[in-house]
């Protein structure tokens, strides 16, 4: 099977100005990712995570070595690499439905198809009776269905989410996170997620990545192998999931 | 809310100001020509409007006033379009912008007489003036104010810069654009009354002013009250009308701090 993402001696340094200091956010990453994979990446706050997504999607570029997906260099953003941000960033002047729409109709297919589309993605996240509701009318969980529809109905390659469950309360999380497992099984998304949360990216992941404290380097490279479809009650009392999380937390926290 | 209920909200605050007027009025505490009373005004209305010269004053300013907004905006939201998005165009407009802002549009009277002689022609520069500057201010903030995150939502969507253009920078920029209009057409009024005064030789602003010459007191009250209804009448009839479709529905601007 051939990757369809590698990162090549990837480092991210940027210009802090509040510290007025150049910041070494990311240092030689380097990694591979499968296709068809659900793969987390973890660590504490300010170890680059959140950056290495932004230089996979093309929103800022590496200071050194490259990206490439399914064999292209990344140069710049595209809908070949659609994201869900914490913000859910959906455009408050579009409905539900004119949300989901939104990519399909970038790429200029017919109503009808887009139509169809639509239709697929806001019963496929369990938005229907919603498609007509503007974002600030829907709950944060709501909105977060809604963001993950609109990537997924413009078909991406890869599926990038940048803790996208962290505004959202509690209980919604663990049906979203249940859904989304159930979701990506189902459309077999490749899916890189970024999360501080290491019983999240456990849940949810065939792969987790640790990375370390500022700069962010790899130490842990995990697989994770339990059955599908994952849910949490059954999580909360199996022997291996508490074993893969220890082991995490082992590998991020406890060096000393 | 009730339709009289609506209407009682509506119109309290007129009744109130109306009783207020009226009461000061019957007071006499000072000269008629001083301080008309709404009777006297109600009857300098009723008398200007039946003789026409109402209408015509108001038809000459009216297209004095949308015609210099109408420059104003066609001048000052594609500049704010280009001044926000670009970083050449805005170093080189924001200072002389910027030197510009702060001559208020009257100063340009002098100017505008020279160039277009007296009459609506020098008024209607004027207020093209006095409407360019609020509008791109607010244009230019709301472009700073756009979202980031939504800019690159759409980027990872497939959106180029049209689409960024079209479907981000613009809806998300109306809440300031709508501001900007709102206190354009404010200062356009300003300087219309303030020009034709001095500029020109009809309109309500030169009615006012012809007005008190004569010591015609309730109809200097009637080109005033003119204004204000025009103004009320815009805001109502066009102005929310657009706001409660756009921006209201979009949860970006809310009536007010109370739950609805």
């Amino acid at each position: 099977m051939t990757d369809l993402l590698v990162a090549s001696a990837v480092s991210k340094t940027y210009f802090d100005t509040v510290a007025n200091d150049n910041v070494v956010a990311l240092d030689g990453i380097s990694l591979s990712i499968a296709a068809h994979q659900f793969v987390s990446v973890i660590g504490p706050s300010g170890c680059g995570k959140s950056t290495f997504l932004r230089l996979v999607a093309g929103l800022d570029r590496p200071t050194a070595g490259e990206i490439t997906v399914s064999g292209r260099k990344v140069t710049g953003p595209g809908a070949d690499r659609g994201m869900v941000f914490q913000e859910y960033a959906l455009l408050p002047w579009k409905t539900t439905a004119a949300n989901i729409e939104f990519g399909p109709r970038l790429k200029g297919l017919p109503a009808a198809e887009r139509a169809a589309i639509t239709k697929r993605f806001v019963e496929l996240v369990g938005l229907k009776g919603f498609e007509n509701k503007y974002p600030h009318q829907l709950s944060g969980g709501m909105r977060q269905r809604a963001a993950v529809a609109r990537v997924l109905a413009n078909n991406p390659t890869m599926l990038l989410m940048d803790e996208p469950f962290a505004a959202v309360d509690a209980m919604t999380r663990q049906h979203l996170q249940e859904e989304l497992t159930a979701i990506t099984a189902h459309e077999r998304t490749t899916v890189l997620f970024i999360t501080h949360a290491i019983e999240e990216a456990v849940f949810l992941s065939d792969r987790v990545i640790a990375l370390s404290g500022r700069p962010g380097r790899i130490v842990a490279d995990l697989a994770i192998d339990l059955p599908r479809p994952r849910r949490w009650d059954a999580m909360a009392n199996d022997a291996r999931f508490a074993a893969y999380r220890d082991e995490l937390t082992r590998c991020i926290h406890g060096k000393s | 809310m009730s339709i009289v209920r609506k209407l009682t909200t509506e119109l309290l605050p007129f009744a109130v100001a109306l009783a207020i007027w009226q009461a000061l009025s019957t007071a006499g505490i000072w000269p008629k020509v001083l301080f008309p009373s709404p009777l006297e005004v109600a009857q300098a209305f009723a008398t200007d409007l039946a003789s026409g010269v109402l209408m015509l004053n108001l038809s000459v300013s009216l297209r004095s006033l949308l015609l210099g907004f109408a420059l104003g905006c066609a001048i000052a939201v594609p500049l704010g379009y280009l001044m926000g998005l670009n970083r050449a165009s805005r170093d080189f407009f924001d200072p002389l912008v910027n030197l510009l802002q702060a001559i208020p549009g009257l100063a340009w009277i002098p100017f505008a007489i020279l160039w277009f002689g007296l009459g609506q022609g020098a008024v209607t520069f004027i207020i093209v003036m006095s409407v360019f500057f609020p509008v791109l201010h607010n244009l230019l903030t709301g472009i700073r104010m756009v979202q980031p995150v939504l800019i690159e939502a759409v980027q990872t969507l497939g959106a180029g810069r049209f689409s960024v253009i079209r479907h981000v920078i613009f809806p998300a920029t109306l809440p300031n654009l709508m501001t900007g209009i709102r206190l354009g057409i404010a200062f356009g009024f300003r300087s219309l009354v303030g020009g034709e005064m001095i500029a020109s030789t009809d309109g309500l602003g030169y009615a006012i002013f012809n007005a008190q010459q004569y010591f015609q007191s309730a109809r200097i009250v009637v080109g005033m009250l003119t204004i204000g209804i025009v103004w009320l009448a815009m805001d109502r009839l066009v102005l929310r009308p657009i706001e409660q479709r756009t921006t209201m529905r979009w949860g970006l601007v809310r009536e007010g701090l109370e739950k609805s």
